[in-house]
């Protein structure tokens, strides 16, 4: 026995989706990236439809240009904890546009959206004070339960009943709990039925953090969300989201309606042990925001491509993951070699797309996760459809 | 809140049956993943499903060392106790 005895289970699973094609679905090998839709892949062009660039803004030339500049006037990197010698005026804009975006006292950056979940959730939870958190959370808010002293409770995925509960069994000590639950489950596309998890908490006193990772850019006035959508701004109590989807660049952030969330800074690990964004991470993003917050034109383009491919792709008998339309469209299979042959017929005819399988999966599904840019062209939209319908005259999806 | 131990043995073997309903019969020493092959996903559907019909919640971590079903009973037990 030795260190990597455990992970032989893993070898078996990357051989079992790798057997069928030359090219593996797990960490694809990209040769090349010559737009927000298109790669090279096994030296082949191909159509991305399996990315989270859902405004296209990983290439928009305002972003490109203020990254350039921030390389050319502040250096490639800050080299320091934004504790320390990594807080550059830039950190602190972008701050307070988001702050200012959202009409809310504060907002930190994080360097990862994944740091935001654990930053945040890890410090505004600990010991003695509990975390009630959705079942089907990303592995990061999983990730700051563990990282955070706070006793964690899981609840049913999307089931507010399940939630109140649990809240109602801790008594006094739910006015010291944190629910944490996303809006826009990045899986199957499926949304959280917000409204009543925001009043459940209320209702015992409970705080809740809500993130917006696939939603933001994409939902609500100004792509503020989905919290926003529904008017819920002044009661949540915290949003948190990445800079890595919609915003096209790397990093994350939380929002509060509390202006105590600022003394988060001295509090949280994640926040105070690890560098800064460096400064054109920093500057592409405050464009992306700037961009996304100006006018709904990347948004409305991206809807129309939404609406079109989810009424096609039902209508073609596809299993789809969600009844309510999304960048993020899941088609759902019960047999791994149906997704597998799917994923790699697609990729055949030229379009990347995500296979994902258990245990990385909710209710054991195999599935193939197609995601959506404002930056296809309505030929884009046109082809998927086109090879989607080819491919299930021979997959059969119905059968599924 | 208190309930007799055999009481907490049936109720969770009524749920690793809901979560995996191809098992056979399980002794107490079987382990949960490495013998049973039972995943995180079905590992967590079991606790919600003992949680709903105990009427309890199980807190992640108390459950962190319990690889087999004795030992997830006996943890099952001790959040009853705490309860």
């Amino acid at each position: 026995m030795n260190l990597f005895d455990k992970f032989a289970p893993l070898a078996e699973l990357r051989n079992a989706l790798t057997a069928r094609g030359r090219v593996s679905s797990v960490a694809t090998p990209m040769d090349n990236v010559q737009s927000a839709t298109t790669a090279t892949i096994d030296g082949k062009r191909v159509l991305l439809a399996g990315t989270n660039n859902y405004l296209g803004l990983t290439f928009a030339p305002e972003t490109r240009a203020a990254a350039i500049k921030a390389i050319e006037t502040l250096g490639t990197g800050t080299t320091g904890s934004r504790m320390a010698s990594g807080n550059y005026l830039g950190h602190r804009e972008l701050e307070r546009s988001f702050a200012e975006a959202f009409g809310w006292p504060s907002a930190i950056v994080f360097s990862t959206g994944y740091q935001a979940n654990l930053g945040a959730i890890s410090a505004l939870a600990g010991q003695g004070e509990y975390l009630l958190v959705d079942a089907d959370g990303h592995a990061s808010i999983h990730d700051a339960c563990k990282l955070s002293n706070a006793t964690t409770i899981r609840f049913r995925h999307n089931d507010p009943e399940n939630l109140d509960r649990r809240l109602q069994r801790l008594g006094e000590d739910a006015r010291r709990t944190l629910v944490v639950v996303e809006s826009l489950y990045s899986v199957l596309g499926d949304r959280a039925p917000l409204k009543e998890f925001v009043e459940v908490t209320q209702k015992h006193g409970a705080m809740i953090i809500v993130d917006e990772a696939h939603s933001f850019g994409m939902f609500g006035p100004k792509g503020l969300g989905i919290c926003a959508e529904l008017g819920l701004l002044d009661r949540v109590d915290f949003v948190v989201g990445t800079f890595s989807k919609s915003l096209g660049g790397v990093g994350g952030f939380c929002v509060s309606r509390h202006a105590e969330f600022e003394l988060l800074r001295l509090a949280s690990r994640p926040y105070i042990f690890t560098a800064s964004p460096p400064p054109p991470v920093i500057a592409a993003t405050q464009a992306a925001l700037d961009r996304l917050l100006a006018g709904d034109d990347l948004r409305e383009r991206l809807w129309r491509h939404i609406h079109r491919f989810y009424k096609a792709v039902n209508a073609l008998g596809y299993r789809v993951g969600s009844t309510d339309p999304g960048p993020v469209t899941a088609l759902l299979f019960n047999e791994r070699d149906q997704a597998i042959a799917l994923w790699q017929g697609l990729l055949s005819e030229g379009i990347y797309t995500n296979l994902m399988v258990p245990p990385s999966t909710p209710a054991g599904l195999n599935i193939v996760r197609i995601s959506l840019s404002a930056a296809h062209s309505d030929e884009d939209i046109g082809r998927m459809i086109e090879v989607l319908g080819t491919l299930a005259k021979q997959i059969k999806p119905i059968a599924a | 809140m208190a309930a007799a131990p055999d009481r907490v043995e049936a109720v969770v073997r009524e749920a690793l049956k809901l979560a995996a309903p191809q098992i056979g019969p399980v002794s107490g020493d079987t382990h949960l993943a490495s013998e049973l092959g039972l995943d995180s996903a079905q590992v967590m559907d079991m606790i919600m499903e003992i949680e709903d019909r105990l009427d309890i919640s199980i807190p992640v971590a108390s459950i962190a060392e319990a690889h087999t079903l004795d030992q997830l009973c006996d943890s099952v037990r001790r959040v009853l106790e705490a309860a």
